[in-house]
């Protein structure tokens, strides 16, 4: 496994170096001088030099990046100089409420993926595998922000049994926060969990026809056994990688899933910070966005190395 | 139209044919299936109204009338917004913003990123540094990139072209290299690169072709992403700004109002998914014609 790693590492050190990059480079891509603009109304030259270099700004990009990169690396992520507050600590109040809403989505496309998967990969019924396939191209293609739409309007203007607006932490108030959290964590996790229910329908269908399916229906293993114990296990490795990979569409939903829900999470946090022109703030949740898809993917890479010895040893042949 | 058998094409079709370059012939012959037919009559219905909103309705999208926020009636088949103004109106001058973004920013973006994938041409190092280049951009999933630019930028029309613009890249320059490293170690390549064939008319001839039906497909599937990341963009708010309409922004605004007026956001939700039905029938047929052979 370390050995497995070790091969992974140049890649992603790579990304996250380049992302850093851009993420540094945001507010001195952008027009206007932040230290002007944070001088107030009437800036007078002496105001702004002072600003200038209270920032950091009047030192070569080079000493800047690696001071804001080295900061981070010990925790210190900087100051917003609109709120007036640390950037760690904006984070902080706001990490909770993204983090429930992730954890509760990802969970409900596990969930959700795998049951529809199993269900639409063991029917062997025309008409039951086309209402699958008819149901599953829906939910792939309507994007987050049109389930939800759909969902506040039947279930919170017409029916108004779920609240639409706001949020409870679930951490404080069980009962209350679940009622906030379910309309916005459905309208995240229903695509994905297509996409996952699709690949691991379609692997399943694929393994079915392996030889060892046919060897284990001559020794007279039961139906229920050869689609749990054979079937799935070996169709699990696609469905593994595609809910790895959704994690990080899903954080980025997040963006226009709190906007919608009025939920004051990272996703608020960085809209307002970029209405604002706060850049102190954004390039920290930027980077910690790339940061959060690339754990997804290592972590993805490790179950899948763990699931199957080829991918740890290296294809050598 | 008449439904032309696809084993026996009619008589117009073969004439066609005969002068058309047969590739674009193919990609033609989507329009005649089942669903290549009724997506292009949804977005030419859409096209139409865009391009004809100043003579439709000659009074612009900013004329506001005496109620506000009522719904669905024969005069104002959406209703009015909160000034007033008939979001019907508002919905066709919007689709100009969204249709201008994205039969402008996709086909650009295919065909930059074709060139970006065949750049390894000219030579091996700036073909896989570009790809380097493009893998970043697949790092920033979608609204992300839209989130940097706009930061960048300042809200508006110009992030949003970017965003799917920059967005779609890496998609097409992955599939113009991949045709690129199969096709150069081909001996009908090499033989034609010994007989003195330009490398221009190489890359053409040769290497193109094997990626132009994964481009295109891919094309009209980005064109459906891109109406999404225009209205998702808008809906949190950093797209095109006030008073100008776009889908997504009508949508915006109409959250705000949906417990008073529900109705508000259903017109602009239908148009949005005219929208992306008839982009999703029109990939669909491409991916067929494509590979029919």
């Amino acid at each position: 496994m370390i050995r497995f790693m070790m091969r992974k590492a140049p890649s992603v050190v790579f990304v996250l170096f380049a992302s850093s990059i851009v993420a540094f480079a945001l507010p001195r891509l952008a027009p206007g001088d932040v230290a002007v603009s944070l001088a107030g109304t009437d800036p007078t030259p002496a105001n702004v030099a002072a600003i200038r270099g209270e920032l950091g700004l009047d030192r070569s990009p080079v000493v800047q990046y690696w001071d804001w990169i080295s900061g981070l690396f010990h925790g210190d992520l900087g100051q917003s100089y609109r709120l007036h507050r640390s950037v760690a600590s904006l984070i902080g109040d706001r990490l909770e409420s993204t983090v429930e809403l992730a954890v509760f989505a990802t969970l409900l496309v596990i969930v959700a993926g795998t049951v529809l998967g199993v269900l639409a990969g063991s029917t062997r019924r025309r008409w039951t595998r086309v209402t699958f396939d008819l149901g599953n191209s829906f939910l792939v293609a309507t994007p987050a922000f049109l389930t939800a739409l759909a969902l506040i309007l039947i279930f919170g203007v017409y029916h108004r049994w779920l609240p639409v607006s706001g949020e409870v932490s679930v951490l404080e108030n069980p009962a209350i926060g679940i009622q906030y959290l379910t309309l916005p964590a459905v309208a995240l996790a229903l695509s994905p969990s297509g996409i996952v229910a699709r690949l691991l329908q379609t692997e399943m269908t694929r393994v079915r026809n392996e030889d060892y399916v046919d060897l284990a229906l001559a020794k007279g293993a039961s139906a229920k056994r050869i689609t749990l114990r054979h079937v799935l296990r070996n169709s699990f490795g696609t469905a593994v990688v595609s809910i790895g990979l959704e994690i990080g569409t899903l954080l980025a939903g997040a963006v226009i899933i709190e906007s919608i829900f009025n939920r004051n999470g990272l996703g608020q946090l960085a809209v307002s910070s970029v209405q604002s022109r706060d850049f102190t703030v954004l390039q920290v949740l930027i980077l910690g966005v790339v940061f959060v898809a690339v754990i997804c993917q290592i972590v993805t890479e490790m179950v899948l190395a763990t699931l199957d010895p080829r991918i740890r040893l290296g294809d050598q042949s | 139209m008449t439904d032309v058998p696809l084993s026996a094409p009619g008589a117009t079709a073969a004439k066609a044919r005969r002068r058309l370059n047969p590739t674009l012939a193919r990609y033609l012959s989507a329009f005649r299936t089942p669903r290549g037919v009724v997506g292009l009559s949804i977005l030419g219905v859409l096209v139409l109204a865009a391009l004809l909103a100043p003579v439709l309705f000659p009074g612009g999208y900013d004329q506001q009338g005496p109620n506000a926020l009522t719904g669905p009636s024969a005069q104002h088949i959406f209703g009015v917004d909160e000034f007033g103004r008939d979001i019907f109106i508002r919905s066709v001058y919007g689709l100009r913003v969204d249709l201008s973004l994205i039969l402008t920013a996709v086909p650009l973006s295919m065909a930059l990123g074709t060139l970006i994938g065949l750049s390894g041409a000219i030579s091996e190092w700036l073909g896989a540094g570009l790809q380097r280049v493009l893998d970043v951009i697949i790092g920033f999933p979608g609204l992300i990139l839209g989130v940097c630019l706009v930061a960048i930028l300042g809200p508006g029309w110009l992030p949003l072209f970017l965003t799917i613009l920059l967005g779609g890249l890496p998609t097409a320059g992955r599939q113009a290299r991949s045709a690129w490293l199969t096709q150069q170690g081909r001996e009908y390549v090499l033989a034609a690169r010994v007989l003195g064939v330009p490398r221009r008319q190489l890359l053409v001839r040769h290497v193109l072709p094997n990626a132009m039906d994964a481009i295109v497909v891919n094309g009209a599937v980005w064109m459906v992403i891109g109406v999404y990341i225009e209205a998702g963009l808008s809906i949190v708010g950093l797209g095109v700004q006030p008073p100008t309409p776009s889908i997504g922004v009508l949508l915006n605004n109409g959250l705000r109002f949906v417990t008073q007026a529900p109705t508000y956001i259903i017109g602009p939700g239908v148009v949005l998914l005219l929208l992306s039905v008839g982009f999703s029938l029109l990939s669909d047929a491409l991916n067929e014609a494509v590979n029919r052979r």
